[in-house]
């Protein structure tokens, strides 16, 4: 599947900004089924100075500084992204999720070792006696991890309500899972402390859910702007993404664009100012398969 | 002078001294006699008699007041500049103990050095698994955006430092790595300089090692870490600000050290360049010693929600245009947890063992250790494994059974997150209390610095330390935080000590420098402030000892007739514009006066109340703590001093008037300080500003209140008037008649050679701002200086006659109409000025993008 992204990112300020600095995760990254063939970063007004490199996750990251009076910044990503489809389950693949645990410990290759550092705590998603028995529901002694966290995905679904008014950016995960109801970061940042509070490797997912759905399948919630999900690792298997807000397995309709421990490192686009007043930001995400275009025009 | 001669083996002092049973006794031995290096303080002390220790000791509390030396303790209502506590009886060391303990040190610091180096590295200890990665990945100081970054000279620990405790054996222990942003060598510092001040000549006979030195070399060091090759490197000391509790020790240190104190909002990252904001423009800056903790001082790539950091610090660092010592992310391994894998590391890194061992500390993470912690709880301490988190230190032996079990349950649930340790049984000092010695636990703060040792690096090890005591004689608890007191630390010198100064040291000339250029615009702001906020308070005193006169002579409850309109020119002054007072009522009734007054004067919350701009100058003259002199500083704290509350008499209208007189002095003093010992360079332009504009807009206020409209006993509030704004000397000289309202229009407002006239003021503030750096090659005026002028030629044209007289309806209107035009042009200026120089808007968050959260829903987190 190839895909033509647009993200917008607006600010507009209510008294001039004199000095900006700005860091964005916008260009999908690298991954196991995708590419990202062609990426471009569009920001007006344009900048003074620009760096890009790999954060420590392996995301690519821009961070760039604006000078000068300005009352409006608008971030704008382009990318072409290829995405394969996911290779099919075999029955009897994933193992039960303690041995994996266990061997997670001592593994110091370079995937267990970058595997580990997503069993601690971080920030914004951190695991908890609250949920244990939340979570053990899923994870019962010898479960097979994947049918574990894939029924983990089903319940978030099922037991709490998807509603944009409930939460912001900064609501924690205890007050999502006492209130039940919340968005899409809020119930990957819920489902990764669930795995983390049993020691399990889980990691949130920024990214983009392809706005038009193929014909004849309902539209999934999240399309339009940025969209989160989750990341656990199997032993053998490597990650598998599933997303807790439309209760399925990760596959064509997702497009990667940065990982982390939680929001917190992977922001899509966030700075300081000086002056600027109030401020008010809008974003809008087209995301498009190549091809449809031209299919529609002709 | 000679020495007396030797005292008898135990010297009266000691000989009530009774040990704490099962700790090292510092001063003597199990057999009760005193060890070699107390040998002489001890006999000193006897000689002297506790008389002359005590008067010697208030010499030096006298001298910790003076100069400030503060401690601010987090959520104690008294705790804001705290007084620091100092013990006269400092810490003696022999020389011989003292050179092991360098020697040990010294490897610690190497040995941490290339741990941090390697974590941020290539990694190689988590790869072996000679360190688990837990301690790594789980550690909330382990800073991923600093992964990869190499400091300059690969040095990420310029200062350490280590918390020493002595067991009953003798022998030293590590308890804490300090290795991000120690505290504490600042106030060894000062420590010493007031000890050996009452100990003089037990100072130099015993023979000391100097402490200057070792900060001449930590200086030095710094310096030559910047990346910029120049011939004078620029040093900022980066400050969290006068609310951290050891902000007195940044001024301090700043200040000794020759560099610049700066704030985060003082910097500034343009092109991965760091920069100082200062009023001639953007200064390089290319050394940073920081005392914020590292994940604070970048919000764009560290906390986000740090008010204290300087966004595209991180970037700065990776591209190598500024030093930062320590290196971000260096919080690292200041953790216990890591204090076990030492011994091991060392045999690895350096090939050699460890010299000093650390508290016996077991990591949770760790199969074998959890199970002897869970086995062992009631005997041992369980702390958080990784600096910073809030939990505090539980003492297994103070737990009950259940309190145990729920314990035992934490830990098993996330054993990485905890570490144990064995009760560290810390050693006893003598300190002086109720004329004699005490003993009193104590742990020792000790500095090694990262130096040049002949172009390669080594390290210094600061001769002496902080040695923090314990509240009281059975407590194990040593924290300044928890009200323990501290001692100076004397190491006793192997050979003869030579005198060296910090200021000699100085090996290349010294350009000539005039205007300080440096000058943060902060600096400048709150000098600005301190002008204004002194001033101020000045006029209130003014204003109140008129009042209070009046009210102590007159019999009659209501007064002179001008002290209504004195009331109207104090509600002007002090009214909140959301509150007016009823100056009516005050007028009346005696009581209510004097409660209103004391209010004003006292009440710390009340608006313009006096207490409140005298709190507001101290905390100015806190910030500036580095720019004023010792002196100006010791007048402002008078200030304070002066208007302590006694609660049984603050109604008492002569108690109050005497408060007031007591203030009179401090003020008159500042005056002169800042006018003849202050260079008069951009500082000081920006105070006297600040004086100017708040006591023309004060005279204009008073005139309004007083002026205007004409009282039936105008030669009274004339005389008020004269009185409050210190002109009544001049008006006598210049007429020998009754007070009229022509000529003390013309006096107050308009005469250009009264200090204390309005048109004086405005002369005043047009010098100091053509005074103020600018762009020279534009010949056009300055929007403030316009403002400035303009005022001024309002009252070059004014005719005094023409003001004085009266229209048909009873009122000066003329007069009125010019006091409104400058009563609106003096908060004008102010703001011209603000926005051209001294505008410090801290940058905020542009928040986070938002998912699908409602556009309007955001935290905006500062």
């Amino acid at each position: 599947m190839r895909y033509l992204i647009r993200h917008d990112t607006e600010y507009r300020y209510t008294q001039p900004a004199t000095l900006e600095h700005t860091s964005a995760h916008l260009q999908p990254r690298a991954a196991p089924r995708q590419t990202c063939r062609q990426h471009r970063l569009e920001i007006q007004p344009p900048p003074l100075s620009m760096t890009q490199r790999l954060d420590f996750f392996g995301n690519p990251v821009s961070i760039f500084t604006i000078e000068g009076p300005h009352d409006r910044l608008l971030v704008t990503g382009h990318s072409l992204v290829d995405v394969e489809a996911r290779p099919p389950m075999i029955d009897g693949m994933s193992q039960p999720w303690e041995p994996l645990r266990q061997a997670l410990r001592t593994d110091v290759s370079p995937e267990g070792l970058d595997a580990y550092q997503f069993t601690f705590d971080s920030p914004l998603s951190a695991g908890s006696r609250e949920l244990r028995p939340y979570v053990e529901q899923s994870f019962s002694p010898g479960r097979p991890i994947f049918d574990a966290a894939r029924e983990l995905t089903s319940r978030i679904h099922a037991d709490f309500a998807f509603d944009p008014k409930a939460t912001d950016v900064s609501t924690p995960v205890s007050q999502v899972f006492a209130e039940r109801r919340g968005v899409c970061q809020d119930f990957a940042h819920l489902m990764i402390a669930c795995l983390r509070t049993l020691g399990l490797p889980a990691r949130y997912v920024s990214g983009y859910l392809r706005t038009e759905p193929p014909p004849g399948q309902p539209r999934l919630i999240g399309a339009d702007a940025s969209h989160a999900w989750v990341s656990v690792y199997c032993t053998g298997m490597g990650w598998l993404d599933l997303d807790p807000t439309n209760d399925c397995v990760v596959d064509t309709d997702h497009v990667t664009v940065a990982w982390g421990r939680d929001y917190g490192d992977v922001t899509p686009v966030k700075g300081l100012i000086v002056g600027g007043g109030q401020h008010t930001v809008e974003a809008r995400v087209d995301i498009v398969p190549e091809g449809d275009a031209t299919t529609v025009a002709t | 002078m000679s020495l007396p001669p030797p005292a008898a083996v135990s010297p009266s002092l000691i000989r009530g001294y009774a040990p704490q049973p099962g700790a090292y006794n510092e001063i003597a031995d199990a057999g009760g006699r005193l060890r070699p290096a107390w040998e002489s303080l001890v006999r000193r002390f006897d000689t002297l008699g506790p008389d002359a220790i005590r008067e010697r000791w208030t010499a030096a509390q006298r001298v910790i007041q003076e100069n400030g030396v503060t401690y601010n303790v987090y959520g104690d209502p008294r705790g804001m500049h705290r007084p620091w506590e100092l013990d006269p009886v400092p810490l003696m060391l022999g020389a011989e103990e003292w050179a092991d303990l360098q020697a040990a040190l010294i490897q610690r610091a190497r040995l941490l050095e290339t741990i941090v180096g390697d974590l941020y590295g290539p990694n190689r200890l988590l790869k072996n698994r000679d360190l688990p990665a837990d301690l790594v990945y789980a550690n909330p100081n382990f800073l991923r955006p600093c992964v990869g970054i190499t400091p300059p000279r690969g040095r990420f620990l310029s200062l350490q430092a280590f918390d020493l405790a002595r067991n009953p054996e003798g022998k030293w222990w590590v308890v804490n790595d300090r290795t991000q942003a120690p505290s504490g060598a600042g106030y060894a510092l000062e420590n010493r300089l007031i000890i050996s001040r009452i100990l003089p000549d037990l100072f130099r006979d015993v023979g000391v090692s100097r402490l200057a030195r070792f900060f001449a070399r930590l200086r030095d060091s710094l310096a030559a870490l910047s990346p910029r090759a120049t011939a004078d490197p620029h040093v900022v000391l980066l400050t969290p600000g006068p609310h951290n509790e050891t902000y007195f020790e940044h001024a301090y240190l700043a200040r000794y050290l020759g560099f610049t104190l700066a704030e985060a909002g003082d910097l500034t990252v343009r092109d991965e360049a760091v920069f100082l904001k200062t009023l001639g423009g953007l200064e390089p800056v290319d050394v940073i010693l920081r005392r914020t903790d590292d994940s604070f001082c970048d919000p764009l790539e560290l906390r986000g929600d740090s008010a204290l950091g300087v966004a595209g610090l991180v970037r700065a660092a990776a591209a190598g245009n500024v030093a930062i010592a320590n290196a971000l992310g260096s919080g690292l391994i200041e953790t216990q947890s890591v204090m076990p894998f030492l011994p091991a590391l060392s045999r690895q890194l350096l090939g050699e063992d460890l010299k000093l061992p650390s508290v016996a500390t077991w990591w949770c993470g760790q199969p074998g250790e959890l199970g002897y912690v869970l086995d062992h709880l009631p005997e041992l301490v369980i702390k958080s494994a990784f600096s910073g988190d809030p939990m505090p230190p539980v003492f297994g032996s103070s737990l009950s059974a259940a309190q145990l079990d729920e314990l035992q349950q934490r830990i098993a649930e996330q054993p990485h997150r905890y570490v144990a340790q064995e009760s560290v049984a810390l050693s006893t000092a003598p300190v002086w209390q109720d004329a004699g010695f005490h003993p009193r636990h104590f742990m020792l703060r000790v500095y090694v610095a990262a130096v040049d040792e002949g172009g390669r690096d080594g390290y210094a090890v600061m001769p002496g330390g902080l040695a923090r005591v314990s509240a009281a004689q059975d407590s194990m608890v040593v924290s300044m935080q928890y009200g323990g007191g501290s001692k100076d630390t004397w190491v006793l010198s192997p050979e003869p000590v030579s005198p060296f100064s910090l200021l000699q040291s100085e090996s290349r000339p010294t350009p000539v420098v005039r205007a300080g250029h440096r000058l943060p615009s902060r600096v400048a702001d709150s000098m600005f402030w301190l002008g204004r906020y002194v001033e101020r308070a000045e006029n209130l005193t003014h204003l109140l000892r008129a009042i209070l006169l009046r009210l102590t002579e007159e019999t009659s409850p209501c007064g002179s007739p001008e002290q209504a309109r004195l009331f109207d020119a104090l509600s002007l002054d002090t009214g909140s514009p959301h509150e007016p007072v009823d100056t009516g009522d005050l007028f009346a009734d005696h009581a209510a006066a004097m409660r209103h007054i004391a209010g004003v004067v006292f009440e710390v919350d009340a608006y313009n109340s006096l207490a409140s701009c005298v709190d507001r100058v101290q905390e100015l003259g806190s910030i500036v703590r580095d720019r004023i002199s010792l002196d100006t500083w010791r007048v402002l704290r008078q200030m304070r001093g002066a208007l302590r509350e006694d609660a049984a008499h603050r109604l008492d209208p002569t108690h109050v008037l005497t408060c007031l007189d007591h203030l009179a002095v401090p003020f008159a003093a500042f005056a002169g300080l800042s006018n003849e010992s202050m260079t008069h360079g951009h500082g000081w332009r920006f105070l006297d500003l600040g004086r100017r504009v708040e006591r023309a807009f004060a005279l204009v206020r008073w005139m309004k209140a007083l002026l205007v409209e004409p009282d039936p006993n105008e030669p009274m509030v004339l005389n008020a008037l004269l009185s409050v704004s210190s002109s009544e000397m001049t008006y006598r000289s210049r007429y020998r008649m009754s007070v009229q309202a022509m000529p003390t229009i013309d006096l107050l407002l308009l005469d250009e050679s009264n200090p204390r006239s309005v048109a004086f003021q405005l002369l005043k503030m047009e010098e100091n701002v053509s005074a103020l750096p600018g762009d020279r090659s534009e010949a056009r005026r300055t929007p403030e200086q316009r403002e400035v002028l303009s005022m001024l030629a309002s009252l070059r044209l004014a005719d005094a006659e023409a003001l004085a007289r009266t229209d048909p309806a009873g009122r000066r209107a003329k007069l009125g109409a010019l006091l409104d035009s400058l009563g609106a042009a003096l908060p004008a200026f102010s703001d011209l000025l603000n926005s051209r120089y001294l505008i410090h808007a801290q940058p905020h968050q542009t928040s986070f993008q938002p998912l699908e959260t409602p556009l309007n829903s955001e935290e905006e987190t500062l």
